[in-house]
């Protein structure tokens, strides 16, 4: 009985993993077929790879996507660890105020804050462009940051700062090398939320893109009109990587950690 | 130490330019006529009327919602027993499935949208079917993600207490585990709910162009018809309709933790 | 720390990715010097350019040419409205018109113009903009509809004309364009109606004349994705701009192409500068190359919409083309009308048809 209840819930699991990954492998497995069709195999064939690679709308893309996302983490993660603290000694009403309106962007839908960008860049009269999406980026990626680094705040002993400054410390040297380095693994993860957002947005960049420039997704849905299996090849390049990228990190420490064990 | 609390003053400022603006900049063009300048500030509650006087742009809004409440409600039932199953399993394949259940989220949801496509062109189902399909493989992952973190919080003590006390598997699932893991649930509903209800491009993508959410209308009124003004009307009607329907699914959980 | 070591590690191998393959042989040509920018902003419809003709003018000039595309004049027109700043697009008769009136496009230089002779005979002297002051013709064609010959007859076509797309018996094998004004133009049509109508009885007519077709006939709306449905035979009637018919019968022998007796549109869309180009000088130069021969059948080749390049058109008719009806759209039929600008119909239109679609 105990058996069977365990293989009926291991299975479970296992057919929403299937639901999960099955038109990823679908995709995959359609990037290397030889005809333009999405439904019947004809053979096997590398040239949606190689129009990918020749194609130049599908470099730049990738291009702007994965520099959007790193500028966008870096600034967003400096603005809002700095503000963090700020906050932390700020008086009451202002840190309340701050973070009530910080939650705006992180509990809107998407497509409002988007078409907010859209009104406030016109009326701005901003050509929208790279630095209109970058903007866009780091405005709804800070508020990540914060939210990730303040509760690590509230743990801090307020007393080490003190104290650094009573020996002589000046208020940079306190922040940079004793406020700082307590919140390091806080500032990480918001840096790493913070990126997550930004990669993985469509919403947003559509809106608030302009002429000659072009994300990832962007590209995807400029062009999901036709049949177009360089998509397949772009898709099936991405999963890898990611793939490749979480597998070696997730599993080269426990290969580590098994030698040392083997060792001792 | 006071210095530091300068820091968060252009914040402050920031906060004003790029996320109040921008909101107040929708109601102001929601509360105004279309024309070619904004400034000169036609007010009005025309986009509104208009929009509850016809015949067909409520009908798109309860479709949005129930289809977003659909849903949520089959990421529950996929998502509960997923999580629960998983938070009971050692260490290391908890991992392991976290793991697989994250991997796609790194992936574009564009991508990922785009995947059903071929697969689902294979059979024949209704347009309804196709996007809800879109929509649970979206957002699954996250409902998923929050029950099992506030299951694998839950004081494995409290079990084994209400088991020596004499309570059956079902007894303790429904009396201990499922009140404690109800936070996880209700924040998986907004992170479900929520996008499913704006979500604009899977009906596009799996729906094919005649299927209309509310997020297609505030699409189709910015990028094709170039009404911003009711563009902006509906967008701030969808924000409420959100908002009311966060506040009703708090209200709720209250009442199912006061009665504990 | 080991996740942001991963983020670290996927961005390294993207970059990688995205700067293989990068690069490009370029001619000694100074773009600079000539025409005082290397970079040439175009925003033209999807699917509509030959697959070499940016490359061949990119290495001609040693320039970069930046390339957008749009769905709908309506979206091209909100775009530019919205701030963005083009070089070159290239809006439909009616568009061009609009554009004129409210001086968003500027006055060509047609002494820099070499290739000007080449405009297609029956574009020679468009009602829009008669003198090409303001705009190059760039492909030319008609609305109609395309039918696959194994699931419909031309009788019944030739019997029922646009009022086929009421015909239950095609219920869910019907596929129209998401363009209002398209959509409106088959119902206005079938009613007996003109196509630029402003009479609101008129219109509320053909409103309900989609409604019906909406809720009876189970239609697809879509955009380019039924070149390559109809390809593959998944529907029975489709209403298409005649260039896509014609790639469409290219691919597929089953298929015809059909304008109804009772009138249909035809068009022409055109090269325009807008009055805040920043590059006008190379803008003129995309003109002129796309107005020589060798580009302008590369161009139609590929698309298959109807050259408006008077010897290509003729090649190509003779040619790649030849048998395909079509190619070469019906000319002088009294019942065929070309779109005129009138913001207040096309405000009307754009807000009927998202109704249209939701009622679905």
């Amino acid at each position: 009985m105990q058996k069977l209840k365990k293989f009926f819930s291991s299975s479970f699991v296992w057919l929403v993993m299937l639901f999960f990954y099955l038109p990823i492998f679908y995709v995959m497995v359609f990037s290397f077929n030889e005809s333009k069709s999405l439904t019947r195999f004809t053979g096997f064939s590398l040239k949606w790879y190689q129009k990918m690679f020749e194609t130049r709308t599908i470099r730049e893309a990738i291009y702007y996507t994965v520099v959007i996302a790193v500028l966008a983490t870096v600034i967003s993660t400096v603005i809002g660890t700095v503000t963090a603290i700020g906050l932390s000694k700020s008086k009451k009403i202002l840190r309340d105020v701050v973070l009530q309106v910080n939650d705006i962007p992180m509990m809107n839908p998407d497509i409002v804050t988007a078409i907010g960008f859209m009104l406030l860049f016109s009326s701005l009269n901003l050509e929208k462009g790279f630095w209109t999406i970058l903007l866009s980026h780091i405005v709804f990626c800070i508020p990540y940051v914060i939210l990730s680094v303040m509760p690590r705040l509230r743990q801090l002993d307020d007393n080490l700062a003190e104290a650094a400054l009573d020996l002589g410390c000046t208020p940079i040297q306190a922040l940079t090398m004793v406020i700082i380095p307590q919140l390091k693994s806080a500032i990480i993860s918001g840096a790493l939320i913070a990126f997550t957002m930004s990669f993985d947005d469509f919403v947003i960049s559509f809106f608030t893109s302009g002429p000659g420039i072009s994300t990832i997704a962007i590209y995807v849905y400029s062009s999901i009109k036709r049949i177009n299996p360089t998509i397949n090849a772009l898709s099936t390049i991405i999963v890898l990587i990611v793939t490749v990228v979480l597998i070696v990190v997730n599993v080269v420490p426990m290969i580590k950690e098994r030698k040392k064990r083997v060792a001792q | 130490m006071k210095s530091f609390s300068k820091m968060a003053w252009p914040y402050a400022a920031w906060l004003g330019a790029f996320v109040v603006a921008p909101m107040l900049l929708i109601l102001l063009y929601a509360f105004t006529k279309q024309g070619n300048d904004v400034l000169t500030l036609n007010f009005t509650l025309d986009n509104f009327a208009k929009f509850f006087s016809d015949s067909i742009f409520p009908v798109v809004l309860w479709r949005s919602l129930t289809i977003a409440f659909y849903t949520t409600i089959i990421c529950i039932l996929i998502g509960y027993p997923v999580a629960y199953i998983v938070a009971q399993m050692s260490e290391k394949k908890q991992a392991f499935f976290i793991l697989l259940i994250t991997l796609p989220m790194w992936i574009n949801m564009l991508i990922r949208t785009y995947a059903w496509k071929g697969l689902l062109s294979y059979f024949d189902f209704d347009a309804t079917f196709k996007v809800m399909v879109g929509m649970v493989y979206n957002f699954l992952p996250f409902m998923i993600l929050q029950i099992h973190t506030s299951l694998s919080k839950l004081d494995r003590n409290l079990i084994t207490a209400a088991q020596d006390l004499g309570a059956n598997n079902v007894q303790t699932f429904l009396r201990v585990t499922l009140p404690l893991s109800i936070p996880g649930v209700i924040s998986g509903i907004t992170l479900v709910f929520l996008p499913a209800v704006s979500s604009f491009f899977i009906p596009k993508l799996l729906g094919g162009g005649e299927y209309v959410l509310i997020g297609n209308l505030v699409e189709n009124y910015f990028i094709s018809v170039g009404n911003w003004n009711y563009g902006s009307a509906i967008s701030l009607i969808m924000a409420l309709v959100i908002i009311l329907s966060m506040f009703v699914t708090k209200k709720l959980d209250k009442k199912v933790g006061g009665e504990e | 720390m080991k996740k942001l070591l991963a983020v670290l590690l996927a961005c390294a191998m993207v970059l990688t990715l995205a700067g293989c393959g990068g690069s490009e042989e370029k001619s000694d040509f100074d773009p600079i010097a000539e025409f005082g920018s290397d970079t040439l902003y175009v925003f033209n419809w999807g699917e509509y350019i030959g697959e070499n003709t940016i490359e061949n003018f990119e290495k001609k000039y040693n320039v970069t040419v930046k390339y957008n595309t749009f769905d709908s004049n309506e979206e091209m027109y909100t775009a530019l409205l919205g701030g963005d700043v083009y070089d070159i697009i290239v809006p439909s008769d009616y568009m061009v018109e609009r554009l004129i009136k409210e001086e968003m496009i500027q006055p060509l230089d047609l002494e820099a113009l070499t290739n000007i002779g080449n405009i297609a005979d029956g574009l020679k002297s468009p009602s829009y903009d008669p003198d090409h002051t303001y705009s190059i013709p760039y492909f030319q064609g008609s609305v109609g509809i395309a039918y696959d010959t194994t699931k419909v007859t031309r009788e019944e076509l030739e019997a029922e004309g646009w009022n086929i797309l009421l015909n239950e018996k095609y219920k869910g094998q019907i596929f129209v364009y998401d363009a209002d004004r398209d959509n409106f133009l088959p119902a206005l049509k079938a009613l007996g109606y003109s196509a630029n109508t402003t009479n609101d009885d008129e219109i509320n007519a053909a409103y309900n004349w989609l409604l019906k077709q909406a809720e009876t006939m189970e239609p697809s709306y879509g955009t380019d994705e039924i070149n390559d449905e109809m390809i593959n035979g998944n529907y029975a009637l489709a209403i298409v701009y005649s260039g896509a018919a014609a790639y469409i019968m290219s691919e597929n022998e089953d298929i015809e192409y059909y304008e109804p007796f009772q009138g249909t549109n035809v068009w022409s869309d055109a090269m325009c500068i807008p009055s805040n180009a920043k590059s006008p000088k190379l803008a003129l130069a995309w003109i002129n190359f796309n107005l020589e021969k060798d580009v302008a059948i590369d161009n139609s080749t590929y698309v298959g919409y109807t050259s408006g390049h008077q010897e290509a058109l003729e090649e190509l008719s003779q040619g790649e083309f030849a048998g395909i009806s079509a190619y070469t759209p019906r000319v002088g039929y009294e019942l065929d009308e070309t779109y005129k600008d009138d913001n207040n119909l096309k405000a009307k239109l754009a807000e009927l048809w998202v109704k249209v679609k939701a009622a679905k």
